[in-house]
Parts: C-alpha cells; sequence; structure tokens
C-alpha cells in the first residue's frame, strides 16, 4: 500500500529550483515514506539541508479537563538553501506554534527540527537564525541604537562591527533618522522594520519571519519584498509566514500549506497554480435570461455586474460551445479573457478539503 | 559571560527608567530627611535615630524595590512578547534568568547604597563623626539582597506577579521568624511536627545573620568573620535558588 | 437651567470646588466631634504594645522601632509635663523601647529617672535600670544611675556607695563616677573605700579635683587619727 504522505511528492510543473535537486529531495521523500526511516535519508544528503523538520507534532492538554488538542501534527518539511518559502495557512492552523518549534522557544511533543544539524535547543544553533516575531514587541525604554546594541552583544558581535552594521541597517529600513528615538514612541510601521533590523543584524542563513509585511504600506511592503530578494541573493534561505497571499506570490518560491496542524500541500507556486483549472471569464452584454438561466444550468457561472454579464467558463471545448451560443443569441461580447486561479483561490479551495484525521496522541 | 552581562545592563537600564525606583529613592531620601528634623526630639539621641532610621529605612526600600518591580520583571517580558525576540537568540534561558538576577540585585543595591551614603553624610555633617562602622551594615544588607533578588527570580520562573510578590514577601518574613518557629517546631509534642518544621527551617533562608544594625547604631563594627560567613551563606543559598528557576524555566513554552 | 449656560471655566472649576467645600465640612465636623468623642487621657497608649509583640512586628528594623517608641514616650511626657504631670505609662512605654533595643541606654535611665522622682516610685525605676544592667553588664552608665536613685531617692548610702564603686571599676566613666563614689562611701561610712577613691581622683582629676581630693584625704586622715 502506497504510504500517505501529508503531500504529494508528484514533480510539479516549472518548479524552480534546480530540476535534478528536486527531483533528489522527492525520491529522498519517498523512501522516507517507504519505511526506511530518517537515518537513510540524511545518509543519502550530500550537504545537508538548513532545515529538516520531521514528524513535528506540539499536543496541548487542557490543564482542567486534561482533553488533547493537536495545534500542529506531523508536519515534516525541508528547506533547501537559498530558497523563500512561504507557510500558509489560516488563523489558528498551527504556523506560529511550527515556528516556534523551529526556534527552540517551544518544546514539540514529537519529531525532530535540525537547524543546520542541529537541534534549536541547543543555544549555538540559533548563531545564524534571524527572527521577526508576529506584531512584534521591543523593550520600549531602550532607543532603536541601544536595542541593535542589545541584539549584536547576544550574537557575540564585536562593538565597532555592530555599530557600523546597525547604522547601515538603520539606513537601509528608513530608520536613520529615528536611531536615538525611544522605541515606545515608534509607530507599528517603525517596529515592524526595526524587526527586519535585528533579525539581519547577524546575517543570518535563515531568515524567519512571521508576518512580516503587517504594519507596512505599499511602499514599505515593495521594499521589504525587494529586501527578503536581496537576502535570498546573498545566499540567505527565508522562511516566512503570511496571511498576504498576494505578496506571497510573486515573492516565495515554494509555498506550505498549513491547515488545522496539518501540512496538506507543499509545492512551488506556479506548480500549485499549474495543478488547478484555468478559468476564462467572458464579459458580454445584451444576454437574454434565457441563455443565462442555460449557462447557468450548464454549470458555468453567470452573473450580472451592472449593465454587462461575466460568464466563468472553466475548461477549453465549452468555451467554443459558450461563445457559439452567445453569437447566435446576438449577444455583444466585450472581452474573453483567460483567469489564471490565484493563490488565494487555490489557498480556499485548498483549505475546504477535509483534513486527514490526526492520530490520536498517546 | 558578554550575554548575562548584556541583559543584566539591560534590565538595569528598565528599572532605573521606572518611575517606582525613582518615588523610592526620593522617598528614601526624604526618610533621612525627616528623621533629621525629628533628631531634636529625640533628648539627646538624635545621632541614633538617624543611623537608625537611615539604615533600616534602605534596607526596606531596597527590599521593597526587588520584590515591586522584580516580581513584575519575567512576567512583563512574556506578557509582551517581548522576550521572543531575545530567546530566539543564541543565548541560553539560565544566562537570560542571571542575567535579569544580575540587573536587579545591581538596581536595588545601588538604591541600598545611596540611602546609606546621604544617612552617613549627613551624620558626618551634622556631628562631624563619620560611623564607618555602617559600611558593615551596608555589606550585609547588599547580601541579605542576593537572598531577596534570588527568591524574586525563581518564584516569578513560573507564578504571576501578584503571587510572586506574596510568595516573597512570605518567604522573607517567615526568614525573619526562623528561629522562633525552629524553637517552637521542635519542643512542640508531636514528632511529626517536629520533623516538617525542621525540614522547613533548613529551607527557609535565615536572615536575621544580615541584621547588624543593632551592631553599628551602637558604634560597634561588624566583624569580618561575620560578613565573610554571611556573604557564603548568602551567594550558596541564593546559587541554589537560582538554579532551581533555571530548570524550572529551561522547560517553560512560551506562547 | 443647562449646562451648557454655564462658562466654561467655571465648568471646569466646579468640581475643584465641590472637593474643596466638602474637605473644609470635613475638617469642621472633626474638630467639632473629637473633643466629644476622643481618647480620654487615662486611654492614650494603652494600646501600645507589648515588648514582645513589638520585637516580633519589627522583623529586623527592631532599632528603628525601638526609636519610634522613644519618640513616642518623650512625646507622652512633654504633653503630659505640661498639663496634669501624670505619667502613668512611661514606665511601659520605656519597657517597650528597651525590650526592641536592650543596648539603649537612655530609656533606661529616663524611665528609672520618671518613675523615681516623678511617679514615686523608686522601686519601680531600680527594676527598670537593672534590667538594663543585665543586658549591658559593662555599662558604668547605668550602675551610676542605680547608685545615684539609691543616694538621691532612697537615701541608701551603703547601696549607693556599692554601685558608685562598680561603676568607677567600669571601663570609660567619666572622672566625676570617681568623686562621687568617694563622697558616697565617706557618707556611708565606708572610709578605706573613700580614701581610695580620693587618691584615684587626686591622680587623674584636674587641678580643681585635685584641691578637693587633698581636702578630703587630710579630713578622713584627721578624723582617723581623731578615734
Amino acid at each position: 500500500m502506497a504510504p500517505i504522505l501529508p503531500f504529494s511528492t508528484a514533480p510539479r510543473h516549472g518548479t524552480r529550483g534546480t530540476p535534478n535537486k528536486m527531483k533528489r529531495m522527492h525520491e529522498r521523500l519517498e523512501e522516507h515514506g517507504n519505511g526506511r526511516g530518517p537515518r537513510s535519508v540524511l545518509r543519502a544528503v550530500e550537504a545537508p539541508e538548513l532545515l529538516v523538520l520531521e514528524r513535528l507534532s506540539k499536543v496541548y492538554r487542557d490543564p482542567m479537563t486534561l482533553r488533547p488538542f493537536t495545534a500542529v501534527g506531523e508536519v515534516s518539511l525541508a528547506l533547501e538553501r537559498g530558497e523563500i518559502f512561504g507557510l500558509l495557512g489560516p488563523n489558528g492552523a498551527g504556523k506560529t506554534t511550527t515556528i516556534k518549534m523551529i526556534l527552540g522557544l517551544s518544546r514539540p511533543t514529537s519529531g525532530t527540527v535540525r537547524l543546520e544539524g542541529k537541534d534549536p535547543w541547543d543555544f549555538a544553533a540559533r548563531r545564524r537564525l534571524g527572527y521577526l516575531p508576529e506584531n512584534p514587541c521591543f523593550y520600549d525604554h531602550l532607543t532603536a541604537s541601544e536595542y541593535l546594541e542589545l541584539t549584536g552583544a547576544l550574537f557575540g558581535i564585536d562593538k565597532n562591527e555592530c555599530r557600523t552594521r546597525s547604522a547601515e541597517l538603520l539606513q537601509r529600513l528608513g530608520l536613520e533618522s529615528h536611531a536615538a528615538k525611544a522605541l515606545r514612541k515608534f509607530s507599528k510601521g517603525m517596529t515592524q522594520r526595526l524587526g527586519l533590523a535585528q533579525a539581519l543584524l547577524n546575517r543570518p542563513s535563515l531568515l524567519v519571519l512571521d508576518e512580516p509585511m503587517s504594519g507596512l504600506d505599499p511602499i514599505g511592503r515593495a521594499e521589504v519584498k525587494q529586501l527578503l530578494r536581496e537576502e535570498k541573493g546573498r545566499g540567505a534561505t527565508v522562511l516566512l509566514s503570511s496571511h498576504v497571499l498576494a505578496e506571497t506570490e510573486t515573492l516565495c518560491d515554494r509555498v506550505g500549506i498549513l491547515n488545522a496542524g496539518r501540512l496538506i500541500e507543499v509545492g512551488s507556486v506556479p506548480g500549485l497554480l499549474a495543478s488547478g483549472v484555468r478559468e476564462w471569464e467572458i464579459s458580454v452584454d445584451r444576454l437574454p435570461p434565457r441563455l443565462a438561466d442555460s449557462l447557468r444550468a450548464g454549470g458555468h457561472a453567470t452573473t450580472r455586474v451592472g449593465s454587462r454579464w461575466v460568464v466563468l467558463v472553466s475548461d477549453g471545448p465549452a468555451l467554443q460551445e459558450v461563445l457559439r451560443s452567445m453569437l447566435a443569441e446576438s449577444a455583444f461580447i466585450h472581452a474573453v479573457e483567460p483567469r489564471r486561479r490565484t493563490l488565494e483561490e487555490h489557498f480556499v479551495a485548498a483549505l475546504s478539503r477535509p483534513v486527514p484525521a490526526p492520530e490520536e496522541p498517546r | 559571560m558578554n550575554r548575562v552581562v548584556a541583559i543584566a545592563r539591560n534590565t538595569l537600564r528598565e528599572v532605573a527608567r521606572e518611575r517606582v525606583a525613582l518615588i523610592l529613592a526620593l522617598f528614601g531620601a526624604g526618610l533621612v530627611g525627616v528623621s533629621l528634623v525629628v533628631s531634636p526630639l529625640a533628648l539627646g539621641e538624635g545621632r541614633k535615630v538617624v543611623t537608625d532610621f537611615g539604615l533600616a529605612g534602605a534596607s526596606a526600600l531596597a527590599t521593597l524595590l526587588a520584590i515591586v518591580l522584580g516580581s513584575s520583571l519575567l512576567h512583563k517580558e512574556l506578557d509582551r512578547r517581548t522576550i521572543l525576540a531575545v530567546m530566539a537568540k543564541p543565548i541560553r534561558r539560565s544566562e537570560f534568568l542571571l542575567g535579569k538576577y544580575a540587573g536587579l540585585w545591581t538596581s536595588a543595591a545601588a538604591l541600598l547604597a545611596g540611602m546609606v551614603a546621604i544617612t552617613v553624610a549627613l551624620l558626618a555633617a551634622t556631628s562631624r563623626d563619620v560611623p564607618w562602622e555602617a559600611s558593615g551594615a551596608l555589606l550585609l544588607s547588599m547580601a541579605e539582597l542576593l537572598i531577596v533578588t534570588a527568591v524574586v527570580i525563581f518564584f516569578s520562573s513560573f507564578t504571576t506577579p501578584l503571587l510572586t510578590a506574596f510568595f516573597c514577601a512570605s518567604t522573607l518574613l517567615a526568614g525573619h521568624f526562623a528561629e522562633d518557629l525552629h524553637y517552637f517546631g521542635t519542643h512542640g509534642a508531636s514528632p511529626l511536627l517536629a520533623a516538617a518544621t525542621e525540614a522547613v527551617y533548613w529551607l527557609l533562608p535565615h536572615l536575621e545573620v544580615f541584621n547588624a544594625r543593632g551592631l553599628v547604631v551602637h558604634g560597634e563594627a561588624v566583624g569580618p568573620e561575620r560578613l565573610a560567613f554571611a556573604g557564603a551563606y548568602a551567594a550558596l543559598y541564593a546559587g541554589a535558588l537560582l538554579a532551581a528557576g533555571a530548570a524550572i524555566f529551561e522547560r517553560r513554552d512560551f506562547r | 437651567m443647562s449646562l451648557s449656560a454655564i462658562p466654561a471655566r467655571w465648568r471646569v472649576l466646579a468640581p475643584f470646588l465641590a472637593a474643596a467645600v466638602l474637605l473644609a465640612a470635613a475638617g469642621a465636623f472633626q474638630a467639632a466631634l473629637w473633643p466629644r468623642i476622643g481618647r480620654a487621657p487615662g486611654e492614650e497608649l494603652l494600646y501600645f504594645p507589648s515588648g514582645l509583640f513589638a520585637r516580633q512586628a519589627s522583623i529586623g528594623y527592631e532599632t528603628a522601632a525601638a526609636d519610634v517608641a522613644w519618640l513616642r514616650g518623650i512625646q507622652y511626657y512633654g504633653e503630659h509635663r505640661l498639663t496634669d504631670q501624670k505619667y502613668v505609662r512611661i514606665g511601659h512605654v520605656m519597657s517597650v523601647v528597651t525590650d526592641l533595643d536592650p543596648r539603649f541606654l537612655a530609656p533606661y535611665v529616663f524611665g528609672a529617672f520618671v518613675l523615681a522622682q516623678e511617679l514615686h516610685r523608686p522601686d519601680d525605676g531600680l527594676a527598670l535600670l537593672e534590667k538594663g544592667r543585665r543586658a549591658n553588664p559593662d555599662s558604668w552608665l547605668l550602675a551610676f544611675e542605680t547608685g545615684f536613685l539609691h543616694y538621691v531617692c532612697r537615701h541608701d548610702y551603703e547601696s549607693a556607695s556599692r554601685y558608685f564603686v562598680r561603676a568607677a571599676r567600669l571601663p570609660g566613666h567619666p572622672e566625676y563616677v570617681d568623686r562621687f563614689a568617694a563622697f558616697a562611701s565617706q557618707r556611708a561610712g565606708n572610709r578605706g573605700m573613700a580614701v581610695l577613691l580620693w587618691k584615684r581622683v587626686l591622680a587623674t582629676g584636674n587641678q580643681y579635683m585635685q584641691e578637693v581630693a587633698r581636702r578630703e584625704l587630710a579630713r578622713l586622715d584627721a578624723e582617723e587619727r581623731a578615734r
């Protein structure tokens, strides 16, 4: 019987990154599924992946009733160096919990996390890590420079080097004129930028960002996207969790969708979207009601938008038939646009699928 | 060690910028001022009154600072999630806790030393006789603060600010009554009670060891033997509490 | 009349004015009522805690608590000195002060003095001094004051001389203690002790003291030869 993995291992169309590398990774994960165990996976690897999660779980117990609640269930994931990975999911899906387990802020109930081969609870593993929490809050009795100085001291960065690097980052993030301002006077957007600065101070090899776009205006978001691409160019790996799917779509190389603690899909963005059905949107005038009803009966969404009708057709052959019927009725066709499914639509569709039942924790 | 120092410096900055610290410092200065005003009414014992109020006030206020600010120190970090960005850095949990402890102790000790300095200066100015013995009482009080701060940090590693303050106050109070408790417990009828009392006696901090105000006020210096013994006791007891606190803190999940 | 008709300035000030008026009224009631229901003279300090309780409650700050009690006691004495010259509670208060800080000498002395001279209870005064001497065996002052009480209040020159001599043997005593010891010994008929003490005054006293000492020694010598 084929093993049931929480995500499909079929190669995706238009997979980014070296095809051979990705193919190898998929093969290795299939081997794992075949019961050969984690050791064979790691031994087969030439260079370790930057971040490997293996059947990571977090189960909370209600202190009163002792009923278990699975926040994260058997999540397995591997991040390659130099990729931007988006962790998506609705509120309460377990994104932040997963991230906390990756950072050594929360202990997994079962499963392992390996950060460059090390356990994140080993504090030395966090030397090459940069982290921006969701809705970050920093010591508001300090100024921006003082906070970066503290961060530098925790990383063991030389004082002079830290000063130079802080100035560079503050300038890059548009905070140079606020360096001496107390953090309690910072706006949400400014705090978010400072959060990025402290995450980048040690030139991390893994950047973990929880909602990095939150609190930023469109210009700010564009700047952050540019910054993340630059970091990727430097060779850093980025793991970001976001609700802003439109941004994630254009930024991430791969995404993973979490729902109710399970990783239901992983793949490159074009790959995931290509597996979705293409749609065509027909914008038409003077559509007879009779034809509108018949189109609806045929399964094509037909809606009135002002004086115009919009008809959605989901497959190629049907499109020809629909267009012919409209022309026959002398309807005025304004436009026929192929609609690529957005990530958001794919996301919503994925979430509506039933989640595989979690194993009962012992 | 650098990481511990960084956290300690940050804690010190945080406490110093708190209004409570300023209020306590002003209160302390006021207390010494009031004792000066009141001293002529003491029928010739004015010097004793100023010394007593100065030393007692310094110790009480420093302890109050440690408990009031210390009890919410960790909880504030967890509540406002400022701890997340810090603990994701390459720092051990025990180092973080130790840094908090060091920062808190330094702030309380600074308040203590400041008040004692003011008292000594006032006495020197008014009676032209510098009570050097006060330095012994100061050192003992600083050693006492090592324990007080450790108790605060220990409780705050696993409970809320209110309960932390309550448990601290209770422990310190019981610590002062340790000898009496021991006496009454071991002279009681039931051997079970005696055993329980004995256990509690050895667990509690014996804070009378650090009280040399009675000596200093009557012009006697604190012996180096006593200072050494008290210092060693404080270091060991505080060390035990911090180790326990660190072990508890290590297991905590940050929600 | 609607609120908006009142000028803004008054609307802001009104609550503060109301508070001030209410406070003044409360103060007036307090002033009128207190003499009627305030503590009767005998009641004050009735609930002054016992020494043991006070000691326990002071948790490490006994000497400061002793000072507070001392100041209270002096205030009590001062108030009564100006009114009825009745110091009923002074013994208790000084006892509490000394329970809190047994090495605080002034309360023993002051308390004993008031008990003996003002309340005419020299035995209570002596008991307080005795308590002090037990806690401070090396205190010349307490021994001296005991002798003084015996001399002045009980006219017991024998005991007075004994205590003065004891004080004269303790370290740190001023030179007048020797003179008191000498005089008391003479008065008690203890010639030998008197001679010894006057010889000490001769050795340690100033010019005037030495003159007095020489004179007294001469007188004692004459008395001896006359016998």
